[in-house]
């Protein structure tokens, strides 16, 4: 267990089939298709990526304005706006194929049959090496969060795409319900591989001088570090409730953010509002673990993940 | 043409108030920074901490190389707590800068240019003004004619940046303190017929409804221009998709396109004016 200093720790963490290099992930719709951020820093480095949501017609998006700063967060209201699957196939997909990271699909429908024809078409696609179903969108009129607010639809959805690919699925559940661990259950019941949380919380922001939103769509979805105690408790709880791995985000700004995450159970992390802020943030944070590792005399990050102690003292 | 793009910390040298409630600011960036394009933006973000959280968005007003180091001027009007906290950054200061970002102004168009400002908008085409001035010796005399919007007086911004470098500056205030009375876009358009259309480009930047309004005034006179759009933005790089702005595309449809990416520079005749 114990490190003598000579070595460096190990990073590499395994979701499921899904082996990463180390736990730290950009979240989806944060990161682009990934090259516009390869002038900022080393995409290798990175545990792996997540897709900006791909449905299976290109999406237009919603009107702008799009987005607000709100106190220690952003509000937005982008509405899904991507180039669709088959331009995503045949323009973003091959300078993906190019990097040694893990690359995964976020996928978006707005049917149970459209979900699982995205996702058919994006097995085999060579950069592609897991799925993770958006589920939970606050900013589209039909589809997202409708869908994983319900766990019957929730359910529903899983399946089908199970039974489309032969990828790893993971969920991306919604903090939008009373009980998340309710919809976790089912979605893993349904055959999900692992499961992601937190979306954004539903939000809305007000300019008092014309008595107008501040969106054009009225409200949107809240990220950033005013949402993450509240992604820290779900997490815990989900991870307590499923036996599949849970990948935690909501408002990781740094490496001490993350590690909450991972004593709290999550196998890994997605990073998403920090991209925002510092494009190569997910550099600072994977140095950051591991120096954190190093500095406790931990060997391994897996060591690390789930210890959380709620002994009274 | 290649351009490195870097995010720097800078320091600032110098951060003064210019006219009521609009500033000035100069950081000092390492030499490495890029060159920037008259029209291009930086993301500029004061200090650490989450508040405020996401960087801010500024056209570079100049850019000055010195050797090891290059400066860049920001002008920024007070409007929400991002550039409240910007104006209490004092010399020394370090500030975080990612750029330079997006599309510049085509930079060899026209022999005869005229400016149309609205507010800080002023602060790229003083940039261009001195750029296009400044390489005359290759590409023969330009006439530069500016038109400055504001408010009032007192809130006129970059005038005094403008005159050296423009054979005409025109004012226009709101209130009629100085210069015409009405907006820049009425301004001009009493002008827009004394203009040799063909011989003539626009280059413009200010507020949509400014910017909306000069579209009118040119709308069929077959005068190029080219305008700089603002929208709020979270990355600045293209990966947030939060800056959209709706243009008309070639078939006939409309669609959206990144303001920090595609733009801000777009030919007028691209965007959709009557919504965003």
């Amino acid at each position: 267990m114990k490190t003598d200093g000579a070595e460096r720790p190990n990073m590499a963490v395994s979701i499921g089939r899904l082996v990463l290099k180390n736990p730290v992930i950009t979240a989806s719709g944060t990161f682009g298709y990934g090259e516009e951020f390869a002038p900022y820093l080393d995409l290798d480095r990175l545990g792996g990526m997540v897709i900006k949501g791909i449905s299976e017609k290109p999406r237009m998006g919603n009107p702008s304005p799009r987005i607000v700063e709100t106190p220690s967060g952003l509000l937005n209201a982008i509405g899904l706006e991507n180039v669709g699957v088959d331009a995503f196939i045949t323009e973003k997909a091959p300078f993906l194929e190019t990097l040694d990271t893990t690359v995964i699909a976020n996928i978006f429908g707005e049917s149970v049959d459209e979900y699982a024809r995205v996702a058919g078409k994006l097995t085999g696609v060579k950069c592609v090496d897991a799925l993770e179903v958006n589920i939970s969108c606050p900013n589209v009129k039909r589809g997202g969060m409708d869908i994983g607010a319900d766990p019957e639809q929730a359910a529903e959805v899983t399946r089908a795409v199970r039974q489309a690919t032969n990828l790893p699925v993971i969920v991306k559940l919604t903090p939008n319900v009373t009980d998340i661990t309710a919809v976790a259950r089912r979605v893993e019941a349904a055959g999900a591989d692992a499961l992601s949380l937190i979306n954004t919380l539903r939000g809305m922001s007000v300019d008092i001088y014309t008595a107008r939103p501040r969106l054009a769509n009225v409200t949107g979805g809240l990220s950033g570090p005013a949402i993450r105690p509240l992604a820290v408790l779900m997490v815990w709880e989900t991870v307590q409730a499923v036996s599949i791995p849970v990948i935690g985000m909501g408002g990781i700004m740094n490496a001490c953010d993350a590690l909450e995450f991972l004593i709290a159970g999550a196998r890994a992390i997605e990073v998403g509002t920090a991209n925002f802020v510092n494009p190569a943030a997910v550099l600072d944070i994977i140095d950051g673990i591991e120096r954190h590792l190093g500095d406790a005399c931990v060997d391994d990050i897996n060591d690390i993940i789930g210890t959380l102690d709620c002994r009274r003292k | 043409m290649e351009q490195t793009q870097k995010r720097e910390t800078g320091i600032v040298r110098s951060n003064r108030e210019t006219a009521r409630g609009h500033y000035v600011i100069e950081v000092e960036l390492p030499g490495l920074f890029g060159v920037v394009c008259p029209g291009q933006f930086v993301m500029f973000r004061p200090g650490t901490g989450e508040t405020p959280l996401l960087s801010r968005p500024f056209s570079v007003c100049s850019q000055t190389e010195t050797g090891e180091t290059t400066r860049i001027e920001l002008l920024y009007r007070v409007v929400g707590a991002g550039t409240a906290r910007m104006a209490l950054l004092r010399q020394g200061d370090t500030v975080n800068v990612l750029g330079p970002l997006g599309r510049g102004f085509d930079m060899d168009e026209g022999r005869r240019v005229i400016l149309v400002a609205g507010g800080v908008g002023v602060a790229p085409l003083i940039f261009y003004a001195g750029l296009r001035r400044a390489r005359e010796e290759d590409s023969g005399r330009v006439r530069i004619v500016a038109y400055v919007g504001a408010a009032d007086e007192e809130s006129i911004v970059g005038v005094e940046r403008l005159e050296p470098h423009c054979d005409e500056v025109k004012i226009a205030t709101d209130d009629g303190s100085r210069g015409f009375r009405g907006t820049v876009t009425e301004l001009f358009r009493n002008d827009v017929k004394y203009y040799e259309k063909k011989a003539v480009v626009v280059r413009a930047c200010g507020p949509r409804a400014m910017l909306s309004a000069l579209a009118d005034v040119l709308d069929g006179q077959g005068i190029a221009c080219q305008v700089s759009m603002e929208e709020r933005m979270a990355c600045g790089i293209g990966a947030c998709l939060g800056c959209a702005v709706k243009v008309r595309l070639g078939d006939g449809s409309v669609g959206y396109r990144r303001v920090c990416k595609e733009g801000p520079v777009f030919d007028m005749e691209d965007i959709d004016w009557h919504e965003n």
